[in-house]
């Protein structure tokens, strides 16, 4: 059943401040377009505040109706039909608030007209402050303010129950929601002291696990305390048994009677020990006295010995040193007499060395002479040399340099060019004849030849006058030879010469004179050379100072100069007969030393063997003097006998000290005495642990611990029954539990399949190819395509709100099957959307219009030109 | 002559298992069962009690428990004979050195294998064990004991008789004729929980508090009146407060089983009576929900314990219980699909059968609520 809108009015209402009245409205589709901020909304919001908000609430929303500022009543008036009646509302809020719906039956006035209005229209007193669009019931869902369009919201509690009957029409009777409810509350308040929220084990289960665990942790405890006191009990034992038999041992005397034993028999052993030191010291002493007697008589007899043997020596030595002595005296003379050879010889050779070095004095002096005169010479030709030279260079200092002369050279070439050339310019005049008269520049002129440079007048005599005009340019050419001559003689005149030739054969001279210096300075190098003889180094400079420096003496005279050979000669011999004589002497020197050599072990042999017959003689007669040496051999047999008596003493002795090992004595009593004191330690020490492990026995075993232990592990047992029991309930109810969820869920996917149904007819359009999913609560919840769900929050905003339109027209659907008083307002719809999409939104709005009232609040009057229907322009300015 | 055999006292014995209440109920008896012992005695003209060992339960009880044990004998009229038992066996600094230690002048602990002369020319034998588990018969001994001028040799043993049954322990094996060889009058034996009588010297008294589930009968002592030269005269007297029930029942409906419950109720002392029930059979579920929660709603709070082991009653959803739920729609579905698991098998089935269960329960409730 569609409401039908018909006119709306509104005074005083929001930013209506002037009446506004739309009418002419539509059964089908309508579109109101105004521009942005015109009131479209606020249109819809007063058609809300119409039907839903009651007159005389002065909540929030009731007190925005008012004009901003203004105290005034916010009044509405909408005019409408349902099936073949007509109603109309009139409100007027804040101020004087009132209510009159009139319709078929009537007028209705105050809170009757309310509860007549939400009969009608099948919705509830909204009792929130700024208005709850649940509240509105189907009209909540279906007139879409601009703000909700965008959420694919449920339908309210109120479309749900207006709903139901359809669905259950459709999916056939649903039944149970109740005792179902009534049982999954109990089985989730049941399953809830098991488990947490989170599914995990909470509640009984972890009380009954805790149990479990501090009853398993104490028995546990009490069994280890237990075992331990057991040990105890066990430990006591056995060091009971061990101290009996430790008792035991130590009851017997045996080990007591083989120590005392022990004692005795180690006390003989000292006094033999004792003993026998005092036989070897004995003994000893017996063998000292032999040894010392043996020794003096040894000695003795080693000193009478070595008397004889020295004596003997002595003679032998004696014997061989006489034919030596004699022969070294007689080697003595030869040495003498070669040693005055020697000398002689020394005398002479001086003598002849001396006569040598005054012959070569005098042959030295004789050369000196010879090389002063060759000085003198020498120097006399450097003189004239160097005169030479001076001269030679002098002319050579003339030579004109090459670039002067090649300029010289130029100047005389580009002469003659010039002259050649102001000989081509000129003109020639030759003069024959008698002369007289003729003159020529005022002067008279001769025969001959003639060349003339410039304007010449030549006087012919009687007045009359040749005027010769040579050419111009000879005046240039003239010019440069003037020139070029000047600069000639300025040359020459620099140079010295008076013409080009005279400066070639100067410079001939010049080349020639360079030349002889060179030679000459050879020459004067040649005379110059070193004279070692006079100590004259190699220079010119050194040959002339030489020459200053000798003083006219006659050394350059000098005498005959003495046989040198016959000097050197004499020398020779004299210095070979001294060799020989040195020979001589060191052969008679050298047999000496032989003999000498010969002679020294002898003489040592001699004076040894006499040192040694000293020596015996000495020892002899001090052995002698000794006291002791009277009686000496009888002393010895004394001394041997007591010796041969201290051996068999001591021999005795030793037996008897071999008879007892003492120390093996003494490490037997020490066994002895430790294994007593160990014995005895260890009873101390059982009795010691008998004692703490009594105590422990005591005090453990009073506290009753076996049958803690028992009760423990029963209880134990007991928790872990327990706990089995209790998982076992956790697990039959989280089954339970579960499989209730999974019918519910199951259920609610046949519930929810009508609306799905609906729904699916306008989205196909739009969506083709996909599936929806609606929640429980009959909410869209994804868009399945190509088999992956899409949340209905991650989709575009576009397609979100296409989503809220077409579900909405799903449930408007739903409603009028029901006949439910249904409309459809949408308040500036599709914002989002895009011509494609906009198109098949519009078509299926369009086709919706023809079933129910339709009005689309819209500023695009573009996007909706083309769309048939009734348009209403609102002219906010009115 | 008169006296009072008893043994496997167990004092001190946990009962872990039970809650505190039952448990605390348990521990008392066992120490009350002394006073009912002292109180036979004395009733019975009986000057002497000989306890054939496992007096307490542990080698190692707790101080309380001693002390109880001692000031209940000591309050006692009676001379008490005590054998230390392979539970409770003599060692040096062990418990009886606890026990003497309280110095109670009508109590003897015979922890020597020495023969005693309790009253004149009536000699006990006692045959006290050392170790937890000995190798050798203990009461060997008797033959190299001499009682001089004996009327009566009375033996005080603890274990089981050679070849005793499957259920007897293999130490501390006593010969089943030690009476006959060793010339004893009476041998008075501990170990064996039950009563039970050897030959006509040779008798287990049995616990005098049953402390587990094996025979219904309560605890009891035994009043021996010994003569020389005749057989001993034996009357048990009963001591048990508690009777520790088994029950085995094959129940294929409610009906059966309220049969069953109703004539085992009047048959004991609830409040006195410890019941391990094993169920058997095939049920509806329905029926065996209302069998498990009469059990567990109704009978276990009469008696003083119940145990009940339901696995054995095996219990299948009718096809009209799966009906009366399928109208419930989701709950109806979630049955389907529980009992699916059930058909399937494998691990999950027992769970996915108390899920089941859960939810016959929880729906049953809902109607009834």
């Amino acid at each position: 059943m569609s409401l039908r809108l018909r006119h709306i009015t509104l005074n005083n209402f929001r930013k209506f401040r002037e009446p506004l009245t739309i009418q002419g409205l539509s059964d089908g589709l309508n579109i109101v377009i105004e521009a942005n901020e015109a009131g479209k909304s606020t249109l819809l919001e007063a058609l809300r505040a119409a039907f839903f908000v009651r007159y005389s609430t002065r909540n929030q929303l009731a007190s925005s109706y008012a004009p901003h500022g203004e105290n005034v009543a916010p009044e509405i008036e909408v005019g409408f039909e349902l099936g073949h009646d007509a109603w109309t509302i009139s409100k007027r809020f804040l101020r004087s608030p009132s209510i009159e719906v009139r319709g078929p039956t009537g007028r209705t006035q105050g809170d009757a007209a309310e509860e007549l209005l939400q009969e009608l229209l099948g919705f509830e007193r909204d009792t929130s402050r700024t208005g709850d669009v649940a509240a509105y019931g189907a009209l909540g869902l279906l007139w879409v303010a601009q703000t909700e369009a965008l959420s694919v919201a449920a339908p309210g509690q109120i479309v749900r129950d207006d709903v139901r009957s359809t669905l259950e029409a459709e999916v056939g009777t649903i039944m149970g929601g109740e005792p179902y409810e009534r049982v999954r509350s109990r089985i989730d308040a049941a399953y809830a002291k098991y488990w947490t929220a989170t599914g995990r084990f909470g509640g009984r289960q972890s009380e009954a696990k805790e149990r479990a665990d501090a009853a398993e942790a104490k028995a546990r405890e009490v069994q280890a305390r237990l075992a331990a006191l057991e040990r105890s009990f066990s430990d006591l034992e056995s060091s009971r048994t061990r101290l009996r038999l430790l008792d035991q041992e130590l009851a017997d005397t045996r080990d007591v009677e083989v120590r005392a034993e022990l004692v005795r028999t180690l006390e003989i052993a000292r006094a033999a020990a004792m003993l026998l030191s005092t036989r070897r010291a004995e003994h000893e002493a017996a063998a000292a006295i032999v040894r010392s007697r043996e020794d003096l008589q040894a000695r003795h007899q080693a000193a009478a010995k070595a008397l004889i043997d020295a004596g003997a020596a002595l003679e032998k030595a004696k014997a061989q040193r006489v034919d030596v002595v004699k022969d070294i005296r007689s080697r003595k003379l030869a040495v003498d007499s070669a040693r005055e050879a020697l000398t002689r010889a020394r005398e002479s050779r001086q003598q002849a060395r001396e006569a040598l070095t005054a012959g070569e004095t005098l042959v030295a002096i004789t050369h000196r002479a010879a090389s002063v005169r060759a000085a003198r010479q020498r120097h006399e030709r450097l003189v004239g040399l160097e005169v030479l030279l001076a001269n030679a260079t002098c002319t050579s200092a003339l030579l004109i340099s090459p670039t002067a002369f090649a300029e010289l050279e130029e100047i005389d070439r580009s002469l003659a060019r010039a002259e050649a050339e102001l000989a081509a310019g000129s003109t020639r005049i030759q003069l024959t004849g008698p002369t007289a008269g003729i003159t020529i520049d005022g002067e008279p002129m001769s025969v001959g030849e003639r060349t003339l440079m410039r304007e010449t007048v030549i006087g012919l005599g009687g007045g009359s006058a040749l005027i010769v005009k040579p050419p111009a340019a000879s005046g240039s050419a003239e010019a440069e030879v003037a020139r070029l001559k000047a600069k000639q003689e300025s040359m020459f005149a620099e140079l010295d010469v008076t013409s080009l030739d005279v400066a070639r054969a100067r410079n001939d001279a010049a080349r020639e004179a360079a030349a002889e210096v060179r030679s000459l300075q050879t020459q004067i190098e040649a005379i110059t050379q070193a004279d070692a003889a006079l100590g004259l180094a190699t220079s010119a400079d050194a040959l002339k100072l030489f020459i200053a420096g000798l003083e006219e003496t006659g050394e350059e005279d000098s005498d005959e100069p003495p046989d040198m050979a016959a000097l050197r000669q004499a020398a020779d011999a004299a210095e070979t007969a001294l060799a020989r004589t040195e020979g001589v002497q060191e052969s008679a020197i050298d047999g000496l030393r032989e003999l000498e050599e010969q002679d020294r072990p002898l003489a040592a042999a001699e004076a040894a063997a006499e040192s040694d017959l000293q020596n015996a003689r000495g020892q002899l007669a001090t052995i002698e003097s000794r006291a002791d040496f009277a009686g000496l051999d009888a002393a010895l047999d004394g001394a041997r006998k007591a010796a041969a008596e201290a051996a068999v003493n001591l021999e005795d002795a030793e037996r008897n000290a071999s008879a007892h090992d003492a120390p093996d004595i003494e490490r037997r009593i020490k066994a002895i005495d430790a294994r007593s004191s160990a014995a005895a330690e260890t009873k101390r020490r059982l009795e010691t642990d008998i004692a703490r492990l009594e105590g422990t026995v005591e005090s453990e075993g009073g506290k009753g611990l076996a049958e803690q232990a028992a009760f423990a592990t029963e209880e134990f047992e007991a928790a872990r029954k327990h706990l089995d029991r209790v998982t076992q309930e956790a697990e039959t109810l989280k089954l339970l539990r579960e499989t209730l969820e999974i019918a519910r869920v199951e259920m609610s996917r046949t519930y929810v399949g009508p609306v799905a149904r609906r729904a699916r007819r306008y989205i196909e359009r739009l969506l083709p190819g996909c599936d929806l999913s609606f929640s429980d609560d009959l909410a869209l919840e994804s868009v399945v395509r190509s088999g992956v769900a899409e949340g209905c929050m991650n989709l575009s905003r576009g397609t979100q709100e296409q989503l809220a339109v077409l579900t909405r027209l799903a449930f408007a659907d739903m409603l009028l099957d029901q006949r439910r008083p249904v409309s459809l307002i949408l308040d500036d719809p599709l914002a989002y959307a895009d011509d494609t999409r906009l198109d098949i939104m519009i078509d299926i709005i369009a086709a919706a219009a023809e079933r129910m009232q339709v009005i689309l609040l819209t500023c695009r009057d573009r996007a909706f030109r083309h769309v048939g229907g009734r348009r209403i322009v609102l002219d906010g300015s009115r | 002559m008169k006296f009072l055999h008893t043994a496997d006292w167990q004092l001190g014995k946990p009962f872990a298992r039970f809650d505190p209440e039952v448990r605390a109920a348990l521990t008392e008896a066992r120490f009350d069962a002394i006073d009912a012992i002292g109180k036979a005695a004395t009733e019975n003209g009986a000057a002497h009690v000989l306890v054939a060992g496992d007096i307490f339960d542990t080698d190692g009880p707790s101080d309380r428990t001693i002390v109880q044990a001692v000031s209940r004998m000591q309050r006692q009229l009676c001379h008490w004979w005590l054998l230390p038992g392979n539970h409770d066996y003599a060692r040096s600094g062990g418990l009886w050195d606890r026990v003497r230690a309280k110095g109670a002048p009508n109590i003897t602990v015979v922890d020597q294998a020495l023969p005693v002369e309790i009253e004149s020319r009536t000699w006990l034998l006692p045959a006290p064990l050392v170790h937890r588990h000995n190798l050798d018969d203990p009461t060997t001994l008797f033959d190299t004991m001499a009682t001089p001028n004996a009327a009566l040799r009375i033996g005080l043993a603890h274990g089981s008789i050679r070849d005793f049954g499957s259920q007897g322990e293999t130490t501390n094996q006593i010969a089943p004729d030690r009476a006959r060889t060793s010339s004893l009058d009476y041998l008075a034996l501990g170990d064996w929980h039950g009563t039970l009588r050897i030959d006509d010297r040779t008798w287990y008294s049995g616990t005098p508090e049953a402390d587990r589930f094996q025979r219904d009968e309560p605890g009891q002592a035994l009043c021996v009146d010994l003569e020389p030269g005749r057989p001993p005269q034996v009357i048990p007297v009963r001591t048990g407060k508690f009777q520790w029930m088994i029950r085995d029942w094959r129940v294929d409906d409610l009906a059966s089983f309220v049969a069953e419950s109703t004539q085992l109720l009047n048959a004991v002392e609830p409040s006195g009576t410890l019941l391990q029930l094993t169920l058997t059979g095939i049920s509806a579920l329905g029926d065996r929900i209302a069998i498990l929660s009469s059990l567990d709603h109704d009978i276990a709070h009469q008696l003083r314990y119940l145990d009940v082991r339901a696995d054995a009653l095996v219990a299948r959803p009718s096809d009209d219980d799966i009906a009366a739920l399928a109208v419930e729609g989701m709950l109806g579905t979630a049955a389907l699909k529980l009992n699916a698991l059930v058909e399937e098998g494998g691990t999950n089935a027992a769970t996915a059968k108390r899920a089941l269960e859960r939810l016959f329960v929880e729906v049953g409730r809902g109607e009834t609520a």
